[in-house]
């Protein structure tokens, strides 16, 4: 009651300085206070001071990680990138073995202070992680040979849905794909609508799929864009055609407390595409110019 | 004055249609999905059967599209889990409309339901225990519920499993694997189902394959659980056997042996039925299947996947006349597992089918399927 008095004598010109001055006090130190929680990246300080990397790897998937059978030691692209980052930071990898379906819970629970094994990147799951920018694109492509007639149509025909646009133009085609694979999914919804039909080349594996283009067998094939990478590395020249059929990045996982852990990793990535590092590892265990 | 009547009567009709809309939204949800004709599986297998994953799908026609994708590719049994601790949310409580709704859309679609039941509601199990976790002194209020459900559903459902891999301690609370204490579970609760409903099958077992070995704190070898079952004197208290058959990295017809888990591994468990003189029951197959991940290391390729699931349902219909239903894991996840376990679906959650979900629907048609 005694505030509502006190309210009715003020003026309108004070009460509106009063309520001003009030919303400014309000936004000012909910700035300040988000400004000093943010800086209190606790995982980023204790790398920065113990000299140490904690990363989360499940050394199973040649050949982004696997053992060396020579020295016990994981080896392959993460492994590479990661130490490629860390060094850039001046500080050491130390990996920690988690299998595959248990690294994002490890690096939620800061068991790892973050986890880089050919992770996809997974939306429903960014309340618990976070996922850097992409390292590399591992969805399905449509692939053909370099010098195929298709490759003009295909590449037009992406600007839209990339599935119902490759449809239209591999209409009466034949199209290779792995059996029961992701590949041979898109295939079945393509056929449905391609106008006079889509003849399905079936194979047992992702290689034997590309293998029936190089032989003429199969005018275009999808496959993932790593099996296509390694294909390549054998001598085989195939190309992905436009857009990715369905995305599927790999990024490097973080905790959601961590965001200058974060914004290192992805300045890292920006620094090492640059100048060509992360081209190199590409090279040495993909195929150069992978995407 | 007649404006304001008029004004009045206007007001007095929205207020009477605002009822009338919320008293239609407070109904039961399943009205708000036509159930349509009855329906028919038409399978060159009647063999064939999933394991649906329908207990945390809250819409009701992503069940109903579920089903009908079930019998749309030619499997006539359903074996799905209802929840003790959501049907008998306080003693002797009940609330069945989820599981009514399930069971009456499987029915409509013409699907036979194995109800596997478990799930210990807070009430029955000491606190800050885990929600598998039950002792002998719940069992009574266990045998009460599997009744109270073999009542509900009578005429609807004809098969329970009763609890779930009781051979894993991960499935038995978190505590040691008991197969006396599970024979002793078995002997509350088939007395108690039967008397509500004599026609329902009691399943037993549901073991997981393990070569979990001696004095292991994660489970028993399901060979060796079995036997001390019948050793606990099991026998009299369950009509049919339930057991999970997986193939791994297996083809499906790789030789059973007791130190390999492979798809042939139920031929071991039979033979144990054999041996305590339990011929005239059946086995049931309630899990089973392959994976496909792409890396995980007891998954084979989606070609090999499809090859070995037909393959798997052509060897219970032609080789194996004491089983009764095969029934793969899983058919669709409510949402992504994020896990190697998308790889076990038949379907996506979006409801696109796998191109598994066409080559089984083919055989089921009895179209020949597999690479030119």
């Amino acid at each position: 009651m005694r505030l509502l008095q006190k309210v009715r004598r003020l003026s309108v010109h004070r009460l509106a300085f009063w309520l001003i001055l009030g919303g400014v006090v309000i936004v000012a130190a909910s700035f300040v206070t988000r400004s000093a929680l943010l800086g209190r990246d606790r995982t980023w300080a204790r790398i920065a001071e113990s000299g140490v990397w904690r990363v989360g790897i499940d050394p199973s998937f040649p050949p982004f990680e696997n053992l060396d059978p020579a020295t016990g030691r994981p080896a392959g692209f993460d492994v590479d990138l990661a130490e490629a980052i860390a060094r850039r930071w001046g500080v050491r990898v130390e990996f920690v073995g988690v299998g595959f379906d248990q690294l994002l819970d490890a690096v939620a629970a800061y068991r790892v202070d973050s986890a880089i094994s050919a992770l996809p990147v997974m939306p429903h799951r960014t309340r618990e992680v976070r996922f850097s920018d992409p390292y590399i694109e591992a969805g399905m492509v449509l692939v053909t040979p370099l010098q195929s007639p298709l490759v003009a149509a295909l590449e037009a025909s992406g600007r839209g849905d990339p599935v119902a646009g490759a449809a239209v133009a591999l209409a009466g085609r034949r199209l290779a794909v792995e059996w029961g694979s992701e590949g041979d999914a898109l295939a079945r919804r393509m056929q449905s609508q391609a106008p006079g039909g889509l003849q399905l080349v079936l194979r047992d594996s992702a290689e034997s799929t590309l293998g029936a283009v190089v032989a003429g067998e199969a005018d275009a094939a999808i496959v993932d864009a790593i099996s296509l990478a390694l294909f390549n590395r054998g001598g085989k020249r195939l190309a992905a055609v436009g857009q990715p059929l369905r995305s599927d990045p790999y990024a490097i996982i973080v905790p959601v407390g961590a965001p200058d852990l974060l914004a290192r990793v992805n300045e890292t990535l920006i620094a090492l595409r640059a100048d060509g590092a992360l081209e190199q590892i590409k090279a040495q265990w993909l195929e150069a110019g992978a995407p | 004055m007649a404006n304001r009547q008029g004004r009045g009567t206007a007001a007095g009709f929205v207020l009477f249609s605002l009822v009338i809309v919320l008293l239609l939204a407070s109904r039961s949800y399943r009205h708000w999905v036509e159930f349509g004709p009855q329906r028919q599986v038409s399978t060159v297998n009647p063999k064939m059967g999933v394991h649906t994953r329908l207990t945390d799908e809250v819409e009701p026609w992503k069940i109903q599209r579920t089903l009908e994708m079930v019998r749309e590719m030619g499997a006539p049994w359903i074996v799905e889990y209802f929840l003790w601790a959501a049907h008998e949310p306080a003693r002797g409580v009940y609330d069945w409309s989820h599981a009514d709704l399930v069971v009456d859309h499987a029915v409509n679609q013409g699907l036979t339901v194995i109800a596997r039941l478990g799930y210990v509601p807070e009430w029955a199990r000491p606190p800050r225990s885990n929600h598998l976790y039950l002792d002998e002194a719940g069992y009574d209020d266990f045998a009460r519920f599997a009744a109270a459900f073999a009542e509900h559903f009578r005429g609807r459902v004809r098969y329970v499993i009763i609890w779930n891999e009781p051979n894993l301690s991960q499935e038995w609370g978190f505590r040691p694997v008991d197969p006396a204490g599970y024979t002793a579970m078995l002997r509350q609760v088939y007395p108690a189902v039967k008397a509500a409903n004599p026609e329902m099958q009691v399943l037993a077992g549901a073991l997981a394959p393990t070569l979990a070995p001696p004095g292991s704190e994660w489970g028993m070898d399901d060979l060796v659980y079995l036997q001390r079952m019948y050793d606990a004197g099991a026998a009299p208290y369950f009509d049919i056997l339930s057991v999970h058959a997986y193939g791994w990295t297996f083809s499906p017809d790789a030789p059973a042996s007791s130190d390999a888990v492979n798809f042939r591994r139920v031929e071991l468990q039979r033979a144990i039925m054999l041996r305590n003189g339990d011929a005239a029951k059946h086995l049931m197959i309630t899990e089973g299947g392959w994976n496909d991940h792409p890396r995980w290391t007891k998954a084979v390729r989606p070609a090999q996947r499809i090859e070995y699931t037909v393959r798997a349902y052509e060897i219970a219909r032609n080789e194996w006349p004491w089983v009764d239903a095969l029934c793969m894991w899983a058919f669709r996840y409510p949402r992504p597992a994020a896990t190697y376990q998308d790889y076990y679906t038949f379907v996506g959650v979006d409801f696109q089918p796998k191109p598994i979900y066409e080559e089984v629907q083919k055989y089921a048609a009895g179209v020949k399927v597999g690479l030119p």
